[in-house]
């Protein structure tokens, strides 16, 4: 007995046709009656020439009655009852950074490419990638495994606890991880384990202190060994770095340094190198033996180049000498060079100390103290002013003392508009900029309300550092060193310790009710075709 | 599937009008085929004196000497004349078919056998000594014997109250050899199963009868309809079934019609009768000039 089902039961009322089809089907009834004395006769001429009254003919009629019943069903919904089960199947993909080691990652993909294949297409499938950015794909896209990308990132999502949620009389849950950083491993649905287990190195963190513009960069790495016993790896600098001249032993072998790790211990490194003038890419690798995950051994830093610092100085007559002194000492603090200021001049930074400055505020990388921009208003004097407090987080006062900072006279309209960092209060006790910073964070000025020669500023201990790092923030982000490598996920790096448990297989998944539809419009279509052969 | 419709009505046969056409057409003085030899038959019958004896009567003056029953003046010394039934009287039998096959055709054919039973059944009654007339089926009418002009009326009622009926061919037979009828047997009917009159004529033809056929002829049993999309309908048996007439099939149909026929006149003519058609007038009105030319056709 097959497991029929009907979906629209109420559409078999369309079988009253049947009725009026043989209704149809008889030979029209002729409207006139012939009474005859020679029936005989009637008879044998009709059986002379092989000839039969028009009457009702069966087999046509049964071949119409059975097209007509097919068509019904079919209308009607009459299919084959499907198994009864879940139908849906939510699968969580464990795409941590562990799952990136030893091929585990397309071995899983390749395992559910295996499964999906044999998957009714009734069921509702849905793959959740767990690690990194949550990712989900649903229906054709999920048994593609469309777009899941690699491995990497943090188990972000507690596959258990996941796993246990989803999961619901309608819906199956298949949990494909490692084990790596799981306790527990999900106790519902279907569990799929693929093996990670091998020792791992990786680079945790690299802090680097830039000193620029000058080459020197300090490093500190922060190493971890997963593994059973102490082993001696490799830390290597490479790119666009040299040793620093003089440290002994020379040449390459200084930026390849092997190193003693402890199973299991972070250990922080430091190393002092000399970056190129051009620039470009340090890369700081950590090589373990039989390492299994080299997606965490290394780190890469962007260096920006080393600028060639040409300072020009503009000041007024009667400014005095503090002009060409702090030009000289900014020279020698960024490892320039003091250039007279002329027309056409390339310059990389412009001192204006006083007078008339022929910049656009934020336009030109510039140093100005008390200097009338172009378009700025008539300054008048500000006698005396108190340094009432400068940016003690930013990066142009972090870390100075300017507290002993006097001034005989400030111009407030010497002042662009732009970020404040220094202040005075007047005399209602509101503070008011003595010097901003002007422009973007590729491209700035810095500009200081007050000349060299009406504060003591230059006598000052932190002046020489204060122009370094004005000189730093006219380059803005450009001086920046920038780390191309994310911290690598914690607790993705030992692939020795992960969860065992026992895998379990898929249940057995419902099935829709298979629609007849095709096949009974199929046989309607026959029965009429041989009805016409039929006579 | 829907039942017949009724079968077709019979108008009244002997209407004022036809009866005046008959009584016109008796009163031109044709007589009936075989009178003469039937007068003949009688006259000799009647100076042989033979006969069956039925009784006596007082002797008459005027009578015959040759009926005096000498042997009863022997004993009663007293003249009786013995009283002798002709054993053929100049008399003519009508068999007429009742069946409802004789209700086809526009005027219905039985209406026509009716009025040809009618004149020749007024002929018999003009000019012979009587009439029999034998209807199969009729219950207790199937048999009535009429004698002399004046039972014309008589006769006319008889055959207006026929009822349509049904006979066997057995029954006819037995109807007619029963009591063996008188004279020459006139058989009107459509003749339509030859089959079924042929032990009939034979067996009157065994006991030395006469028999004329005659078949009032109506155009259904010549003419084939051409085409169309009708019932046939057997009025006798109720058969019925459709049929689609084409030409092909109003030929063979005319063939068959026409095979018929042969077959009713070769019955016929293998027995040493006649078979008379009459081809019936289109229409009930009588016609004197049809009715004169029939009585034509029962003088010849």
């Amino acid at each position: 007995m097959l497991p029929l089902v009907l979906q629209a039961p109420e559409r078999l009322w369309w079988l009253l046709l049947l009725p009026v089809l043989f209704w149809l089907a008889m030979p029209p009834r002729p409207r006139t009656v012939v009474w005859t004395a020679h029936l005989p006769q009637w008879v044998l001429a009709q059986q002379t020439l092989r000839r039969r009254p028009p009457r009702l003919r069966g087999l046509r009629f049964l071949l119409l009655a059975l097209a007509c019943v097919a068509a019904v069903l079919a209308h009607a919904g009459l299919g084959l009852r499907g198994t009864p089960g879940p139908q849906r199947l939510v699968v969580l993909l464990d795409a941590s950074a562990s799952m990136a080691g030893q091929g585990a990652f397309a071995a899983a993909q390749a395992k559910l490419r295996e499964q999906f294949a044999t998957l009714p297409e009734s069921v509702d499938l849905t793959v959740l990638r767990c690690g990194g950015p949550l990712v989900r794909r649903y229906g054709a896209s999920a048994r593609t495994l469309q777009d899941l990308g690699p491995a990497g990132g943090a188990a972000t999502a507690d596959l258990a606890a996941l796993a246990a949620r989803v999961a619901g009389p309608d819906t199956v849950v298949w949990t494909l991880t490692d084990g790596q950083g799981l306790a527990p491993l999900p106790t519902v649905g279907a569990l799929s384990l693929v093996s990670t287990a091998a020792p791992n190195g990786a680079v945790l963190a690299v802090r680097a202190t830039d000193h620029w513009p000058l080459p020197q960069i300090e490093l500190e790495v922060v190493v971890l060994a997963c593994t059973t016993t102490a082993v001696t790896g490799a830390l290597s600098l490479s790119g666009a770095v040299e040793p620093v001249p003089g440290s002994p032993p020379l040449g390459r072998q200084l930026l390849e340094t092997p190193v003693e790790l402890l199973p299991g211990v972070a250990t922080t490194l430091q190393r002092t190198v000399l970056r190129t003038k051009a620039g470009g890419l340090l890369t700081v690798r950590l090589a373990v033996p039989g390492d299994g995950l080299p997606g965490d051994d290394a780190w890469q830093l962007e260096l920006p180049p080393l600028p060639a610092p040409r300072i020009a100085v503009l000041s007024e007559a009667e400014g005095g000498p503090f002009a060409a002194v702090a030009a000289e000492a900014l020279a020698k603090e960024v490892g320039g060079e003091v250039v007279p200021a002329a027309q056409g001049q390339e310059v990389g930074l412009l001192l204006v100390d006083g007078g008339q400055a022929p910049i656009t505020p934020g336009q030109v990388r510039a140093l100005c103290f008390g200097s009338r921009w172009a378009g700025a208003a008539e300054p008048s004097p500000w006698l005396q002013p108190v340094v009432a407090d400068w940016d003690r987080t930013g990066p142009l006062g972090a870390g100075l003392d300017l507290s002993g900072l006097r001034i005989a006279c400030a111009f407030r309209e010497t002042l662009p508009p732009g970020e404040p960092f220094l202040w005075a209060l007047e005399a209602g006790g509101e503070k008011v900029p003595l010097a901003v910073v002007a422009g973007g964070p590729e491209l700035a000025s810095v500009h200081f309300a007050f000349r060299l020669q009406d504060s003591n500023l230059p006598l000052l201990p932190a002046f020489p550092q204060l122009l370094r790092r004005a000189f730093v923030r006219t380059y803005g982000a450009g001086a920046a060193l920038k780390s191309l490598t994310d911290a690598p996920p914690a607790g993705e790096q030992d692939l020795l310790a992960r969860a065992v448990g026992t895998e379990r297989p898929i249940p057995p998944l419902g099935t829709d009710d298979q629609s007849l539809g095709p096949w009974l419009l199929l046989a309607g279509l026959l029965c009429l075709s041989l009805r016409a052969f039929v006579r | 599937m829907k039942s017949l419709p009724a079968l077709p009505v019979v108008p009244p046969s002997f209407s004022a009008a036809f009866r005046a056409v008959l009584h016109e057409v008796l009163a031109r003085g044709a007589r009936l085929r075989g009178a003469r030899q039937e007068n003949q038959r009688a006259r000799r019958s009647a100076l042989s004196q033979s006969g069956t004896f039925v009784g006596h009567r007082p002797y008459a003056r005027g009578d015959d000497l040759r009926g005096i029953d000498w042997s009863a003046y022997a004993r009663s010394g007293e003249l009786f004349v013995k009283q002798l039934e002709e054993e053929e009287r100049r008399t003519a039998t009508l068999l007429l078919d009742l069946s409802a096959s004789l209700l086809v055709g526009t005027p219905p054919r039985r209406l026509f056998a009716l009025r040809l039973a009618a004149l020749v059944g007024g002929m018999a009654l003009r000019h012979l000594d009587g009439l029999l007339v034998l209807a199969p089926g009729a219950g207790p009418r199937a048999r009535v014997v009429f004698q002399g002009p004046a039972d014309l009326d008589r006769l006319l009622a008889h055959l207006e109250d026929l009822p349509i009926a049904a006979s066997e061919p057995r029954q006819t037979m037995e109807l007619l050899l029963q009591r063996s009828a008188a004279g020459r047997v006139h058989w009107i009917s459509d003749f339509a199963d030859p089959s079924a009159c042929e032990a009939v004529l034979a067996a009157v033809r065994r006991r030395g009868g006469h028999v004329t056929g005659w078949l009032p002829a109506i155009p259904e049993d010549a003419v084939a309809p051409k085409s169309g999309y009708v019932r046939i309908a057997d009025p006798e048996t109720g058969e019925h079934f459709t049929v689609a007439i084409d030409r092909q099939l109003a030929n063979e149909l005319q063939r068959e019609l026409e095979l018929l026929r042969r077959r009713q006149d070769r019955l016929f003519a293998q027995c040493g009768c006649p078979l008379l058609r009459w081809s019936v007038p289109a229409t009930e009105v009588p016609d004197v000039a049809a009715y004169q030319e029939l009585s034509a056709l029962c003088s010849r």
